[in-house]
């Protein structure tokens, strides 16, 4: 893992983990979130995620370890919390709340509220004002909950996949919508997603979970690099893999392609090629996955990490 | 639009390059910014910066302070420059290992060439 | 100090339930006493006529205090705002709401006195022992009452949003264990006309100020317990 200096990090997490009763939801985690920085937290349904962004933001409570946030603890932290924005996925509104009223309470009790980005998102998604939370769509549901997130210009907002209600495209608004505001006024966003691929121009760092440990803690751009398809008579190919990590292989009949980890030479790319075998890139999203399973593979064989 | 395999970062410089060497962009015209070129891709405004350090630090883009940035005058010889340079590795190597591949020597190659360049003559006009 | 402000008009978005169903509580609580006294006095009844309608709208306040916990603590969480706040915010919000009944009750009352219990010798808001001390008092106790009643409805909530039913349920019923056991215990001893006399001799005002402690003690549990719910 990259290291990171610590006078750029507004939050900085220590050997945290959580345990219910019978699982460990999170496993002794560390990293560091620089300021200014957009990050996605990736992984499974299940792996972590928001649990993490729970105990960052103390609604949540840690087992063991530590949470600094602005150099601070944040429980009961008004102070800290108030530069904070958690937009979850299914959040729970007062009974008769309409979205006017959800938008109007955000913007007390968030100090750098924009009304006039607020106005512009209802526009964007049509989200009707005055019909009470409660009788909204999904997706205008997780309208409300992404309108709050970005108007608040909070110093640092979690997204928890609060647009998994959101068709594909109110999605794109949403990212295009991310993107402007975060060019216009730079701060902290970590948005979880499993729809990897569709969020992976927007991070600038990712951070892998799987069941409650990180696999990974680097910059978009180098994981980008991680990895290629190797793609060919599965012989050759083999003779050339030989050596090398492999994460994944597919074979339908004599062709096989082959996921493995390192960056190709420009001298291997030109034997690859004279052995009439194709170089895929392969995506954010594929070396995640396959980077996931076969760390899942590993641990069920007891194989050392 | 934006293609997998190469940084991201590099596609972008790519793309403004590409700009200067068809004369789209001229030199010592401004840049696009590196919002603009954020919100035109849809990436990280971190990634766009860090295409447009990659042409800064090449020589192609300079910061004239106050304003933003703007095109280095040579810009556009030294990208043919150094297009020409790689020319053979990007486009030459894969044409030959698949002429190779398809059993095409070398001398087929060259007539294949000489028939299809009298074919397609250049627009009047155009850069030698 | 603001943030918790905001709190009370975050808990004041529920319409429902701050304003419209105690008003439609009380008003058809009031509806009822009143016909129900009509038809005994027109059959010609001459004696005071009490009853316990005016209860209903009190009993309304724990629903009240439940609700209060139960809508808006996830949301006040997603406000960023703390478990301290929010507490503070909410037994502002439950005061406030509180000394309105208090008001509305001194005044049905007032009423009451003025027309002689609504022209038929019947009362719903003045019960004499509680005006015993003046109207004052009357609204110190009715303040008291309403906030016991929401404070209970808050704690119930409190406690189930953190360990579910089976606890809260258990505490209930350890609660009552120990009233039940208090009752035998007195009867034992055969103290009951003490017991009784002791409470006449507080009057309202006293009965208030013990509620008012009882209020503290919930209130401080109810805290406490809330700073380690998860919303």
């Amino acid at each position: 893992m990259t290291s990171q200096t610590t006078d750029n990090a507004v939050i900085e997490v220590t050997n945290l983990t959580k345990r219910y009763r019978d699982t460990l939801a999170v496993d002794e985690v560390s990293f560091t979130i620089e300021r200014d920085t957009i990050y996605g937290l990736l992984g499974r349904n299940g792996a972590g995620k928001t649990t993490i962004m729970s105990i960052l933001t103390a609604q949540n409570f840690a087992t063991s370890g530590q949470v600094r946030v602005f150099g601070e603890d944040p429980y009961e932290n008004a102070h800290v919390l108030g530069r904070m924005c958690f937009v979850r996925e299914s959040q729970k509104y007062p009974d008769d709340a309409t979205p006017r009223h959800a938008l109007r309470m955000a913007s007390l009790f968030f100090p750098h509220w924009d009304q006039q980005l607020a106005d512009r998102l209802i526009g964007d998604f049509q989200l009707p004002m005055k019909k009470t939370i409660k009788k909204l769509s999904r997706g205008q549901l997780s309208a409300v909950g992404v309108i709050i997130g970005l108007a608040s210009r909070a110093e640092v907002t979690f997204f928890d996949e609060p647009y998994l209600g959101l068709d594909a495209v109110a999605r794109q608004i949403f990212y295009d919508r991310l993107l402007q505001d975060y060019a216009e006024h730079p701060r902290t966003i970590i948005l979880s997603s499993h729809l990897i691929d569709e969020v992976a121009n927007l991070l600038e760092r990712v951070i892998v979970i799987d069941r409650g440990r990180i696999l990974m803690d680097e910059s978009t751009d180098a994981v980008r690099d991680r990895a290629v398809n190797i793609v060919g008579d599965s012989a050759a190919v083999d003779a050339f893999v030989d050596g090398r990590e492999v994460i994944h292989r597919e074979s339908l009949g004599r062709v096989s392609s082959v996921t493995v980890l390192g960056a190709l030479t420009a001298a291997e790319r030109a034997s690859l090629a004279d052995a009439g075998l194709d170089v895929a890139p392969v995506s954010l999203q594929q070396l995640i996955v396959r980077t996931t399973q076969h760390a899942a593979s590993d641990n069920d064989e007891g194989a050392l990490r | 639009m934006v293609e997998e395999g190469r940084p991201l970062f590099v596609q972008i410089a790519e793309s403004v390059e590409d700009s200067i060497v068809d004369g789209s962009l001229a030199e010592e015209a401004q840049a696009p910014s590196t919002n603009e070129l954020a919100a035109f891709y849809r990436i990280n405004p971190a990634t766009a910066a860090k295409g447009i350090a990659m042409l800064t630090d090449k020589g192609v883009l300079y910061k004239r302070r106050g304003i933003g940035m703007f095109v280095s005058t040579g810009a556009r010889d030294l990208l043919l420059t150094e297009r020409r340079t790689a020319f053979a590795d990007r486009y030459l190597d894969p044409l030959l290992a698949e002429a190779r591949m398809l059993g095409l020597s070398p001398d087929d190659l060259i007539r294949l060439l000489a028939e299809r360049a009298a074919a397609t003559t250049p627009p009047e006009g155009a850069s030698s | 100090m603001n943030r918790t402000l905001n709190v009370i008009r975050m808990q004041l978005v529920n319409r429902q339930t701050y304003l419209w169903v105690p008003v439609i509580v009380l008003a058809g609580s009031l509806v009822i006493t009143l016909a129900i006294y009509g038809i005994i006095s027109s059959a010609g009844v001459q004696t005071a006529m009490y009853g316990g309608g005016a209860q209903a709208p009190l009993w309304y306040f724990a629903v009240v205090g439940a609700q209060a916990l139960s809508f808006t603590f996830p949301f006040s969480q997603a406000m960023s705002v703390t478990r301290r706040e929010f507490f503070f915010g909410t037994m502002l919000t439950a005061m406030m709401t509180s000394a309105l009944l208090a008001i509305v009750f001194v005044i049905g009352g007032l009423l009451e006195e003025a027309t002689g219990g609504w022209w038929m010798n019947g009362y719903f808001f003045y019960l004499p022992w509680i005006w015993d001390a003046g109207p004052a008092a009357a609204g110190v106790f009715f303040f008291a009452l309403a906030l016991l009643f929401f404070i209970v409805g808050f704690w119930g909530a409190t406690i189930f949003k953190r360990w579910g039913t089976a606890v809260l349920v258990s505490t209930i019923l350890a609660i009552a264990l120990v009233l039940v056991g208090l009752l035998w215990l007195v009867g034992r001893m055969n103290a009951w006309a003490a017991v009784f006399e002791w409470i006449g001799a507080q009057g309202a005002l006293g009965l208030s100020l013990w509620g008012l402690l009882l209020v503290a003690v919930l209130a401080g549990t109810s805290l406490l317990t809330l700073r380690r719910t998860v919303p």
